[in-house]
Order: structure tokens, then sequence, then C-alpha cells
């Protein structure tokens, strides 16, 4: 829609009298008469949601007010979450958020495969060449276990 | 009088609900059509109006304020109803559309009243497609019969930015028509 329309377009609505280059524009230009028109069937249809007659409440409608009131309260904070679409995205947004934090922190607090995953024993017993029992730290496995025997073997004979 | 509701004087919030009741319920009215929904929506209008004119900051008038949230509580309405219906566009024909576009309910005598019952109820859905502000604008123009004039003296706007409003508000209208019609025939 031109310029010269668009500023008068409530006078043209209003299917007000118009004059001088308004006038002249709308009459040469179709495009400009076309928007007009379905902006003036809108409007006309707009004009239908208008209720013919006043309407009354019933009586005791205060008194219904109040109760409600009453019922209702002052709104809390949470309704903010709750009723509007914008605060429930939020909530939501917020709640993933919190469940990716948690993922994350959980699987970051696993061990790494291959690291510490057999467990370490103590095993008692003197070590070659020292008077003294002494203990020695060692995986379980295979190799562990002939160092055990060793250390037996060795204690024995001592 | 205001000043007193905001200072919980129940008398006063009294007189407000006694004076405006009647346009609350024609407001209402007028976008839903139904009596029962009617009462309630505006006990929860009033209670809105209870619980928030402490926000209420005189920059608009009274009615206009409460023009708002009657409006406002009609579409949020009828947005939950759309939310349990959940195809609540699917009345929303192409032919709607196309008459929306072309016909000229003012000049068509033989207009039967189904017929006009659909127009509003037409009329009401493309409405949810703007926003709050333009929606209760346009509406206190064109239901109301506010002049611009009225409107810069009612929401403490001046004249230009009123007619600019209401110009990118029947666009946004025009253009709605124009997708639910033509979303509607992609569909089909």
């Amino acid at each position: 829609m031109h310029r010269v329309i668009r500023d008068h377009l409530e006078e043209v609505l209003a299917q007000a009298p118009l004059a001088g280059p308004a006038k002249q524009h709308l009459e040469d230009c179709k495009e400009c008469r076309d928007e007009v028109m379905r902006m003036r069937n809108h409007a006309i249809a707009l004009r239908s949601l208008r209720s013919a007659e006043e309407i009354e409440p019933r009586p005791g409608f205060y008194a219904r007010v109040m109760e409600r009131i009453e019922a209702e309260g002052p709104a809390s904070i949470w309704t903010v979450f709750s009723e509007s679409p914008f605060g429930r995205r939020i909530a939501v947004a917020s709640m993933a958020l919190a469940l990716a934090i948690g993922v994350y922190m959980f699987t970051a607090e696993q061990p790494e495969p291959g690291v510490l995953s057999q467990p370490v024993e103590f095993v008692s017993g003197t070590i070659p060449g020292e008077d003294q029992p002494g203990v020695v730290l060692t995986n379980s496995g295979a190799p562990d276990r002939d160092a055990v025997l060793v250390n037996l073997v060795t204690y024995q004979g001592q | 009088m205001v000043r007193r509701v905001q200072a919980r004087d129940e008398l006063a919030f009294r007189e407000i609900v006694e004076r405006y009741q009647a346009k609350v319920f024609s407001i209402i009215y007028g976008i839903l059509r139904n009596h029962n929904d009617a009462e309630d929506i505006a006990q929860q209008v009033f209670s809105k109006i209870y619980f928030s004119i402490r926000n209420f900051d005189f920059r608009s008038s009274l009615l206009t304020w409460i023009y708002k949230i009657t409006v406002n509580e009609c579409y949020d309405y009828l947005r939950k109803k759309r939310v349990r219906k959940l195809v609540y566009e699917s009345d929303f024909s192409e032919e709607d559309a196309t008459r929306m576009e072309a016909s000229d309910p003012a000049i068509d005598p033989a207009t039967p009243m189904d017929r006009k019952l659909a127009q509003q109820d037409l009329v009401a859905k493309l409405l949810e497609k703007v926003s709050a502000e333009d929606r209760s604008l346009i509406l206190l123009k064109e239901v109301e019969g506010h002049s611009v004039e009225e409107l810069a003296a009612m929401t403490g706007l001046n004249e230009n930015t009123i007619k600019v409003k209401l110009f990118r508000t029947r666009q946004k209208l025009l253009k709605a028509a124009q997708r639910l019609g033509r979303g509607r025939s992609i569909s089909k």
C-alpha cells in the first residue's frame, strides 16, 4: 500500500470523503484499492464482534468474584512458570540443562578404563635380603602370584 | 477510586466491579458467544484486576486497562480450549478464508444467522494471530468504535503511533487470513 493512502487509511476505512492526492491515487492505483477493500471487509467482520445488547451478569456476581479471589489468593511466583507458555519453556529448558549437567558430572567421575581395574592387594612377607617382614603392594594377577610364591619360599628357607 | 482499590479498599473494588461488569460481560460475549464461559471469564478478569491493580500506572485509562485484561483472558481461554481440542484450526477452511477476503457481509442482506456466527468465530480466530496489544487496539477501534484521537488519549500514545499500529495490525490480519487459507489448501 502506498504512503499517500496509508496516511489516510483510517478515514478511507471509515468511508470519510477523501480529497486531493489521496482520492486521485485511490482511483488510479488498483493495488491500493484492492488492499483497502480487503481491509474494509476485515473491519466490517471485526465489528460483528460487537455485542448487540449490554449483558448484565446474574445477581450475586460481586459475591462470586470475592469468593474466587479468596479461593485463589495472590498469585505465587511459580504461576509464572505454570501459566505462561514462555514460563513453561523456561522451566523445561532449565530441567533439560540440569539433567545434562547431572549426566556430564556423573560420567566425568567414572574412572578411566584400565586404570586401577584390578584390585590392589597387600601381601605380607619378607623381602629377600631384608630381615624385617615387609609389605609388598601388588596388583592381583599371574605375575604377582609368582612374586608371592617367591616371597613365601624365601621365608620358609630362612 | 483506583488508588483506594490499590490500598485494598473493598468498597472501592465493589464500585469498580459494578461499574464495569456489564462492559466486561459484553466484551467477553462478543468474542466467545457463550453465557456460561462469559461468567467464568468475567470472574477471572475481576480477580486479576484485584490482584494486579497495584501495577496499574495510570498511563492508560482504567477502561483501556480492563479492556486489555478482558480480551487477553478471552484469548487465553481460547488457547487453552484449543490445546484441549488439539485441532482448533481445522474448522477454518479455505472457503472461510476466501469468504473473509472477498465478501462484504454488510451489503449482503441475505446473510443467514449461522453465517454471521461463523464469521464472528473466524474473526476471533484471526485475532489470535496478532499480539495482545495489537488485538486490544484494533478491537477498541472497530468493536468499541473509538476514534484515533480517543485511542491516543486512552492509551497515552500519540495519534501517529496509533495509526501506524492500526495499519500494521490490519496488514497482519490480512496476511494471517491468506496464510491460513493457503496452509489449508496445501494440506489438502
